[in-house]
Order: structure tokens, then sequence, then C-alpha cells
């Protein structure tokens, strides 16, 4: 059996899909002929024409999302070229402890309200809706009039052949002929026009970014209460209790001076004990607020000192002098630590190599073990809390871990060189 | 003794007098910033000097850069440094240039002073003096691990002494080991590290840092 040639197979497909882009993107004007027709089926009257011009804005609205997603499948799928949606999504629903229910735009008495009433007033606010009505109208005079260049050769074949004139005859011919050469070519046009007009608007993407942020803030403003509720909780329980029995300590020893001077003697000195423990206590607490180290030498200078006290072999090498801002520094000495931690805790790792490097859009470190790898970024644990980090300052964090090894993991975070 | 004290908070400054001053020692100088400290070293030339790290103007490590760069005009000038922190960076920083006279404390090792005017003595006299947190990180880091997996539990002690700058003869007081004693587990351990031994504390403590130094 002999293969058919391949310009049979592209000139079928190419016709299949020219078909498809015609179908979807002529299902609006569809619906406007359909309601133009029923106007003119009613006759001529003074107000004729408002239910079928009501019918047509309806169908429009209800169609424009289903036929700008069948474009963004049907292009995706031929051409690989993925365009985001980039509708609105729903922020879930969360019960207020009056018993209400808070959807972000009202409150309900129920959560199926709040999820309706929601739902309503994310499709209504969301700009994607005007770039789909837009496409609407614009995918039928662009994408879909071209597309139908080769059902329209092959309509006036048939018609042509149809008739036992030489003239119309010859129309059938062109017409043949015009349809198979345009056919692999012909769909194309489908992808320039769904990137140009069905991507997100500059509008909608800063919306997105907007939302992130706000998200962002709100995680950041969390952390932070915790984490002051932690130092607080860590003051209160260790150094302010520390000192409270410090003091009756030497309160004690003052009264026993002269009566027992070896137990006053004895308390003093557990008095010191206590001192120097409360202050090794403050110490840690201090280091893992912010690390002296960092504050007197900057981020190069601090992640050596946590290599030299790490039981890893780590290596440090940076060839750079720099001062970042404190946050960035702070962000990314943690950074280290986390990564170090992990490098000893899970991927049981000998060696650990550290380098610090700046490219021409801010500074990256990168992170290196010899351990087993297999390491992988779960939502909740320390790896997403560390992109959450570094997200602040437009920061990432890349991490390939293959199954056995090795880990390497690249923080990045932009900055202006200095 | 002449001393100079470099410290900016009052109360630390005070105290610090205070205490050498108990212990029949002249405070001759006090300074409370980076460039003070460094003017108030090389006039003075003090038999030793008390230096916080962390000082004004910049609340960076004034103290510590002072304290080198007046090791650098006068090599072998005797500091203590004292810090709310210890870290190995410093103490090998200090401890670079060889030349022995140098001590690195916590601020409270200040309570137990009779331990704290001896490691003052000690820097005074070309020593060096090490805070014990230093050491013990030190010994216990990754590079350290690895070569010192070799050495007993005992000779790992005498070495930890011996690194915070001890004698033989301190060293077997705190262990309640005669100096027979002390000489044979040095000899084994700078055997096991393949070290020269030698009858200076300084050299021996520098031949024990150097060599943990070394990648």
């Amino acid at each position: 059996m002999r293969q058919p040639p391949s310009w049979v197979a592209s000139a079928c497909s190419g016709f299949v899909r020219a078909c498809a882009v015609v179908g979807v993107s002529m299902l609006g004007p569809g619906v406007w002929a359909a309601a133009v027709a029923l106007w003119i089926w009613w006759g001529a009257g003074a107000w004729t024409w408002i239910a079928p011009f009501v019918w047509a804005c309806i169908g429009t609205l209800a169609l424009s999302r289903p036929v700008s997603r069948m474009f963004r499948s049907l292009v995706a799928k031929w051409t690989g070229t993925v365009i985001p949606g980039g509708y609105r999504q729903a922020r879930p629903v969360t019960r207020m402890s009056t018993g209400y229910w808070w959807n972000g735009f009202s409150y309900e008495r129920t959560r199926r309200d709040a999820i309706r009433d929601q739902k309503m007033r994310v499709r209504l606010t969301d700009p994607a809706v005007w770039r789909d009505l837009r496409f609407m109208g614009i995918a039928p005079i662009t994408a879909g009039l071209i597309a139908a260049v080769p059902p329209a050769g092959i309509a006036a074949a048939v018609l042509g052949f149809s008739q036992p004139e030489l003239s119309t005859r010859l129309i059938g011919v062109a017409g043949l002929v015009v349809a198979i050469a345009g056919a692999p070519y012909a769909w194309r046009s489908a992808e320039p026009v769904a990137v140009r007009f069905l991507r997100p608007s500059p509008a909608m993407a800063l919306a997105d970014r907007v939302d992130e942020l706000t998200a962002q803030r709100a995680d950041i403003t969390v952390a932070q209460a915790a984490e002051i509720r932690r130092i607080e909780r860590d003051l209160h329980d260790e150094a302010q209790a520390r000192l409270v029995a410090l003091g009756l300590s030497l309160a004690t020893a003052e009264k026993l001076m002269k009566t027992d001077p070896d137990q006053a003697t004895a308390l003093i000195r557990d008095a010191r004990a206590g001192a120097a423990t409360s202050l090794t206590e403050l110490r840690e607490l201090v280091k893992g607020i912010n690390p002296p180290v960092l504050t007197e030498r900057g981020l190069v200078d601090a992640v050596r000192a946590l290599a030299l006290d790490s039981p890893l072999e780590a290596a440090v090498s940076a060839h750079v002098r720099l001062r970042l801002d404190p946050p960035i520094e702070s962000a990314l000495y943690f950074g280290v630590a986390e990564l170090l931690t992990n490098a000893i805790k899970h991927a049981h790792a000998t060696l650990v190599r550290i380098t610090i490097t700046r490219d021409g859009t801010g500074v990256v470190v990168d992170v290196e073990d010899d351990g087993r790898g297999g390491v992988a970024v779960r939502a909740g644990g320390g790896l997403a809390g560390l992109r959450g980090r570094l997200a602040v300052f437009d920061g990432t964090l890349e991490i390939t871990s293959p199954a056995g090894g090795p880990t390497r993991a690249r923080m990045a975070v932009p900055c202006e060189s200095s | 003794m002449r001393i100079v004290v470099a410290e900016d908070l009052y109360l630390l400054r005070d105290g610090m007098i205070r205490l050498l001053e108990a212990y029949g020692h002249q405070v001759v100088a006090t300074a409370t910033t980076g460039p003070e400290t460094l003017d108030a070293l090389l006039t003075w030339r003090p038999d030793v000097s008390v230096v916080d790290v962390r000082m004004p103007p910049t609340q960076s490590d004034e103290g510590l850069k002072a304290a080198l760069a007046a090791r650098r005009e006068l090599p072998g000038l005797p500091v203590l440094i004292l810090s709310q922190h210890v870290e190995q960076l410093y103490a090998r920083e200090l401890l670079a240039d060889g030349a022995g006279g140098i001590g690195y404390f916590l601020k409270e090792s200040v309570f137990d002073a009779d331990q704290f005017i001896d490691a003052l003595e000690r820097v005074a006299g070309g020593g060096s003096a090490m805070d014990p947190a230093v050491i013990t990180r030190l010994l216990s880091s990754g590079t350290s691990n690895r070569r010192l997996a070799k050495l007993t539990e005992r000779e790992h002690s005498v070495l930890t002494l011996m690194a915070e700058g001890l004698s033989n003869q301190a060293i077997g007081r705190r262990l309640f080991l005669s100096d027979s004693a002390i000489g044979k587990y040095t000899t084994s351990l700078f055997g096991k590290l393949g070290i020269t031994d030698d009858d200076d504390s300084n050299r021996r403590v520098l031949a024990v840092l150097a060599y943990l130094n070394t990648p």
C-alpha cells in the first residue's frame, strides 16, 4: 500500500483546521444573523427589533468566553503556543467569627450565597470579559475570513462542476486550486490573531501583580506577627524569668550575708551562673533575629562565619565586595542557613560549596551539596517559606535535586549594582 | 600593668575599670570609638588592652579593625578582644599574623574574674587566650571533625584546653592530671596530627589552629 504524498496530508489536515477556525469564529456572526433573520421574519414594526437585539446581546455575551477558550485550546493544540487566559480567580470564602461568610465583596448568610454572589461579581468586574467580547467582533473579520478561503474554494468548485457551461467549470477548477493550495496555510492566521487579541492586557497583568503583592503582603504580615510573638515568648519565658530569679537570689544572699555567709556565697555563685545562662539565651535569640556578624561584616563574611560553624565541610567562594540592603542580606543569609540545615538533615551531605556572585541584574547565591538529592519544595515547608521570603524582593529560588543527588539550589535577587 | 580599655557602653567600661583596679592594674586610657581606640593604642603602647568589637561611629566591627590596624603598626601589641558573640572568622583573622599576644573572649567571661585576669596576663605576656566557645566551635566544625577523628576523648580535651591558650601546668590543673601525663598526651596527639610539638605554648596554639585552618 502506498503512502499518500505529504502535501495531500497537510492539505487535508489544513482544510479540517480551517473549517474548525471558521466554525468557531463564525459562532458570533451566526447568532447575529439569526437575530436579523428573526427580525425580518416578524416583519417591520416600530418595536419588533427589541427582542432579536436582546437575544443577540445575550448570545454574544454567553458565547464570548467559550469561543475564546476554544480558540486558545485549538491554537495550543496545533502550534504549542499557550496563551494564558488571565481570568480573575475567585478567592476562597471564609467564615467570620460572626458566623457570616465573607467572599471578598460582601457578607452573606450562607456559604452557597457567598459563592454565588462572588462568582457573579468576579465575572462582572473581570476585564477579561471586555477582551473576549472584542475578540468576538475581531475573530470573524481576521482569522475567520482568511480561514474561510479553502471552504469557499471547495464551495465554488462544487457549484461550478454542477453546471454544464465551460465558464462556470473554469471557475470550479480555479476554486479547487485555491482550496488545495490555500488549505495548508489558511488556518495559520489563527495563531497571531489569538496571541495579539486573546492574551491578558497590560491592565490585567497589572491587576494580577497587585493581587500577587496583596497576597504576599498578607503573608509577610502574618509571618512578622508570628515572629514577634515568638520573640516576646522567648524573652518572657527565658531572659525575664532568669533575671527575676537572679534578683531573688541576690536579695536572699544579701539577707543571709551576716547569718550564713556560706549559703550566701553559694547563692551569689548561682546568680552568676544564671546571668551567664541568660546571656547565652539572649545571644541565641539575637542570632535568630539578626546575626551580629551580618551587621558587622555584611553577607559574604556572615556566610563565611556560617560555613565555619557548620559541621559540614563548607567552602565559600565569593569574589565580590558587596553591601546590599539589610533586608536582602538577611533574607539571603537565612536562606543559606536553611539550605545548609537541609543538606545536613535531609540530604546527609558531607561537602557543601557556596558561591556568591553578582551578575548584570542582581546577586546570585548558589549552594551545592554532595548529598543524596530528592529535595522537593513542598507547600508549607521550609523551602516554600524561603521562596516566599525571596519573592518579597522579586527574588527566586530554583532547586534541581535528582534522586541520588547532588542538590543544587540557586537564590537570585535582583538589585541595583553598586 | 598599664591597660587601655576601649568600650563604648558606660556601664561596662566603668565596671571593667573597677575590676582591673581591684586586681591592682592601672587603666591609663579609655576609648569609646574606633578611631580613638587606634589612637590610644598607638600613643600609650599599653602592656595589654581590652577592646570591644562593636563601637561607634559605624556600630560595626570598628574595635576589631582598630586592634588589627594597631597590631600592623606595632606587631605583637597585646590585645584582648571582648564581644557579645564570638566568631571563628574573627578568631582566625586575629591569629593570622602569628605574632601572639591575642585574646578573644565573650563579655561574660569577666564573670569569672580570676580566670579573666589570668587570661589577660597571659595575653600581656605574649601568649594567646581564646574563649572556650570559640575553640569548641573550631574543633567541631566540618574540617576539624574529620581530622580529629583519630584522637581519643582525653587527647581531644587536652587539645581543646591547649587551643584556649593554657600551658601544660594549667591544663594539668584543670583535668586533675600530672604534668608528665599531660606531656604524654600532647606528644601522642601531635604525633597523630603530624605537627611538631613546641614548648612555647603560643607557637603550639598557632600550630594547632593553622593545622585546622588549612583546607
